[in-house]
């Protein structure tokens, strides 16, 4: 999907807002990057005007190690949205990023049939249009 | 915590329209059957309704205030959720706090839904092979394009979309969790197509078997067809009035006798308990309350007492989640606690016995509100669960209503 300029996207593109777009400005310069609590330094996702353990508006925007673990995932075998018509059935997983926040992603480079919950996974970045660059995991160690 | 609005508040009267998939009908055009038949069965007229309490509103269905002025109803109270099927208890908990209140005396609950009208909007011309898609999620999934995602997980971006697909979280890391199976899943809307079966207003009443299941198609997997409750058109409506009224009227009265509020946070997702380790839950042991803490307390009772419970089964798995969240089982015991019959007719506790929203219908819980009621009045028929007494409406999502049969005045 790298090669779909940004005008021929046609997948759902995220909700950006103010507290959220230092995310996704991080993943366009390949960065996984989320509020740390100056306070507690409890790392939070969703993005959130303060910390959802101690309420301190005070934190810092840090990068994270890009490792996590599958918590969950599904297969989808009907198309709901006309632009993943040519994927399915394709995966959606929520994994457990070492700093302990969940994140909806895909895994990729791993069958469907092969993925099971608990596996370590590292993110990567794909760059699916000018404007656009989404975290995908991958197994450790795999392609 | 003291509880004085036990057995205060009653619900008084109970309505339905027909219920099909496609009925050609508009969602107000059904909100009238209901709510009329409704105030029939109380005793009562449509000019006796002074409160509404709408759990699901346009696109899909029939708002309260546009109910209140194309039905003439003359309300002094009344209240809507946001679209979303989540909200039953909470509308039945906010018109008994507004009789008990005298805010209103007859407050209609319902919802009133019409899919069909929705998906008949005309459409562009379609090139031949495209895939029919679904009434809910995809390009109309409007739960997953507000800021912060969907209640439900949805996340468009990676095709994350749809009401179901949280539930195949869930069922996914259940079935990791715990070594549980789809095929022991299929119990559940086995047991409900049974109970349905017993229900002539039941959409779907053709037997259905474990291989039935295993052999339906997936839709979001680990789900199959038939692990999804049913889109259709419908209204169904109860009326909720104090309990010195209710005894007043036609019908036996059922009483309020305890309920639980709905929560949220962080602890909380909507097709989990807390503990269980989904979105941002932390992965830890779930402690149930007690036989006789938090609501069968306040109602008197111990968990042993409930003749039968109902939940919001929009999808199997969540019925496995609430029947651990409340007590009724240990965390991961639900599969081997749904086997051999407990939960269908006739069972030890008898769930759904109308069918739910996977087989009777989707009418966002009020369907399963009125079965409740008929239950306690003792007016189920070949569905009665005998001598009937207290019956608990307990979601996964944490809310919940003991009602008691009290009888007449």
């Amino acid at each position: 999907m790298a090669d779909s300029p940004s005008t021929a996207y046609a997948r759902p593109r995220p909700f950006v807002t103010t507290l959220n777009k230092p995310h996704w400005d991080a993943l366009r310069e390949h960065r996984l990057s989320m509020q740390r609590c100056d306070d507690c330094g409890h790392v939070r996702f969703p993005p959130g005007p303060w910390c959802t353990e101690c309420h301190s508006r005070a934190s810092t925007w840090t990068d994270l190690s890009g490792r996590a673990t599958l918590n969950s995932f599904v297969v989808f075998h009907r198309a709901y949205f006309a632009a993943f018509d040519d994927a399915v059935p394709y995966n959606v997983a929520e994994v457990t990023l070492a700093e302990g926040p969940r994140l909806l992603a895909d895994v990729v480079g791993v069958a469907n049939e092969a993925l099971r919950g608990g596996m370590d996974l590292e993110v990567v970045y794909d760059d699916v249009a000018d404007d656009l660059t989404l975290a995908r995991f991958r197994p450790v160690g795999g392609p | 915590m003291s509880w004085e609005l036990g057995d205060r508040t009653a619900v008084c009267g109970i309505g339905q329209s027909a219920y099909g998939r496609s009925l050609g009908r508009s969602a107000i055009d059904l909100a009238a059957d209901a709510i009329g038949n409704a105030a029939t069965d109380a005793g009562l007229t449509p000019a006796d309704i002074d409160g509404m309490v709408v759990t699901f509103g346009s696109p899909l269905g029939a708002d309260a205030d546009t109910l209140a002025q194309t039905l003439g109803l003359d309300l002094r109270f009344y209240n809507q959720t946001w679209a979303h099927g989540r909200f039953t208890a909470t509308a039945v908990q906010h018109a008994a706090l507004a009789v008990a209140a005298g805010m209103a005396d007859v407050v209609a609950c319902l919802a009133a839904v019409s899919f069909s009208a929705r998906v008949r909007r005309p459409r562009p011309p379609q090139p031949a092979g495209t895939p029919k898609r679904p009434k809910l999620g995809g390009s109309s999934d409007a739960e997953g394009a507000r800021e912060g995602g969907g209640g439900h997980g949805e996340d468009p971006v990676y095709g994350m979309t749809s009401p179901g697909a949280g539930a195949a979280l869930v069922a996914q890391k259940y079935f990791d969790r715990y070594g549980a199976t789809s095929a022991q899943l299929a119990e559940v809307p086995v047991a409900f197509r049974a109970h349905a079966s017993l229900n002539d207003d039941a959409i779907m009443r053709e037997p259905l078997t474990i291989e039935d299941h295993q052999s339906s198609r997936l839709v979001c997997a680990p789900l199959h067809l038939f692990d999804y409750c049913l889109v259709n058109d419908g209204a169904a409506a109860i009326l909720v009035t104090t309990a010195e009224r209710a005894r007043d009227l036609a019908q036996p009265a059922v009483t309020l006798a305890a309920w639980e509020p709905l929560p949220a946070g962080r602890r909380e997702f909507i097709w989990s308990y807390p503990g269980f380790g989904i979105a941002q839950q932390q992965d830890t042991d779930y402690r149930a309350p007690g036989p006789s803490e938090g609501i069968y307390g306040r109602a008197g009772v111990d968990r042993g007492d409930i003749d039968a419970l109902f939940t919001y089964d929009a999808f199997s798995i969540v019925a496995w989640l609430a029947l651990e969240r409340w007590g009724y089982c240990e965390p991961g015991e639900a599969a081997e606690f749904t086997t051999g019959g407990r939960i269908g007719p006739g069972g030890e506790l008898p769930m759904n016995t109308h069918g739910g929203l996977l087989s009777e219908a989707h009418v966002m819980g009020w369907n399963h509100q009125i079965e409740i009621v008929r239950q306690l009045r003792g007016q189920a028929g070949p569905r009665q669960v005998p001598g009937a007494q207290h019956i608990q409406w307990a979601n996964v999502y944490g809310d919940s209503i003991i009602y008691r049969a009290a009888g007449r005045g």
